[in-house]
């Protein structure tokens, strides 16, 4: 019975802690959408690289979006291979950026699933409604010091991990696992 | 007559396409057995939407009011209410037919361009494609349509037969005004996803993001809760194996 009372206390910890992981980030970006508006391009994008590298597990994210061919990649191409990941998801949240920060966040509910895994669900709504609103789903797991990192986000059901994974696997399958050619593809605009 | 035959056979030849036979192939997200035709049509898509509908959707955010953005954007959003109505009606969906009717009804009294009840009533968008995937009609391959974008067969084969419900149903002069829409449901479409698209554009395969964006996003929409639970499933499995 003490048992299961202390597995059910360390469950609603790990929920409480997934949970204000979520909110703190959400509300450390609307803060960074603020404070960097005036700031230029770069600058910019390097203090949102930084908050964004403190909440995401982005090793995790490398090695689930690149499959079996994670392994076969040296060193140097896994450490430009997670540089291109990061410059991506900067880019992605950086357009989105200065909308958030007049929206609203609304936690739904936070779940256990499995053993390790934490999801965390959430509605971003425009206070005045003129928006329609988002769901998100943030699926979290413990790191080794304790302290929840984000694996994936899925946007109305639009995984993050999820499309990034179909297109490295297109193009590493089509050059037969060249990592090269994925980098440079991921660069070439960026 | 005959414009009613072909569309049949058309409509049948998607059917065939479709392979209705196994309502569970949706879950393998590389069902393109076209990929080399649809990545042309994605290059033209590309193209048209970059040298004209971006352009005009730039001017239009510019140009025009936000209140009389809005008011056009209510006004489509109304337009297509009524195949809402009925397809939810063939799902058996009832309180969303009777939302959809009520807000349907409300709104008319502005030809839809305002929203009464100021989005309080949430309805959610049925389509005919929907209606197949509740009938288990299988997804079929993955299709690029020129100037219409990412679809499924059973998606397009939905698409079409939504028009043709609404061109049952309503008279020639709301028809025409239908036919004029087309270009400004476009417009007003492209100046929300603005940002999206043209970040697709810079991905390092924008092909395979817009496919898998659009299976994702539909497959969420359609699916029922055992689906996507069945999907999360298999994804905590994946990544509870890559933590270790």
């Amino acid at each position: 019975m003490i048992f299961n009372v202390n597995i059910n206390k360390s469950l609603s910890d790990n929920l409480k802690m997934g949970e204000s992981t979520i909110q703190q980030m959400i509300l450390e970006a609307q803060k960074h959408a603020i404070d960097t508006v005036k700031l230029e391009p770069n600058e910019r994008s390097l203090k949102i690289e930084l908050l964004i590298k403190k909440y995401i597990n982005l090793d995790f994210m490398s090695k689930a979006t690149t499959g079996s061919f994670w392994k076969k990649a040296s060193e140097i191409q896994k450490e430009k291979y997670k540089a291109a990941l990061l410059k991506q998801i900067v880019i992605t949240i950086e357009d989105h950026l200065n909308t958030l920060a007049t929206l609203s966040y609304k936690p739904i509910k936070s779940e256990r699933r499995g053993k390790k895994l934490i999801y965390v669900r959430g509605l971003i709504e425009d206070p005045n409604k003129k928006k329609p609103d988002i769901n998100l789903l943030w699926k979290l797991a413990a790191n080794k010091n304790g302290s929840f990192l984000i694996l994936d986000l899925e946007i109305e059901g639009i995984s993050l991990v999820s499309s990034q994974k179909a297109e490295a696997l297109s193009i590493l399958r089509k050059n037969r696992g060249n990592f090269d050619t994925l980098l440079n593809k991921m660069t070439r605009d960026n | 007559m005959t414009k009613k035959f072909l569309f049949v056979k058309f409509i049948a030849a998607l059917f065939i396409l479709n392979g209705c036979s196994n309502p569970t192939k949706f879950a393998s997200e590389n069902r393109d057995p076209f990929e080399k035709i649809n990545r042309n049509v994605f290059q033209f898509n590309k193209y048209v939407d970059q040298k004209i509908i971006s352009p005009i959707s730039k001017t239009y955010v510019k140009k025009v009011p936000t209140k009389i953005r809005s008011g056009v954007s209510n006004h489509l959003q109304w337009m297509d209410t009524p195949n809402t109505i009925i397809n939810s009606a063939l799902q058996t969906d009832m309180e969303n037919t009777i939302l959809a009717s009520a807000k349907f009804l409300l709104n008319g009294l502005t030809l839809g361009f305002y929203d009464l009840d100021k989005g309080e009533t949430v309805i959610k968008k049925r389509d005919f494609g929907s209606t197949l995937a509740r009938l288990n009609v299988s997804e079929g391959p993955f299709l690029m349509v020129p100037l219409i974008g990412p679809k499924t067969t059973r998606d397009l084969t939905g698409t079409i037969l939504d028009r043709q419900n609404m061109a049952t149903l309503s008279s020639n002069s709301i028809d025409d005004l239908n036919l004029a829409e087309v270009p400004i449901n476009i417009i007003d479409k492209r100046s929300k996803m603005s940002k999206t698209l043209d970040n697709i554009y810079l991905s390092a395969d924008p092909y395979v993001k817009v496919r898998s964006f659009y299976l994702q996003n539909r497959r969420n929409e359609i699916y029922s809760e055992k689906y996507i639970e069945n999907k999360n499933n298999n994804l905590d499995a994946e990544f509870e194996k890559l933590l270790d």
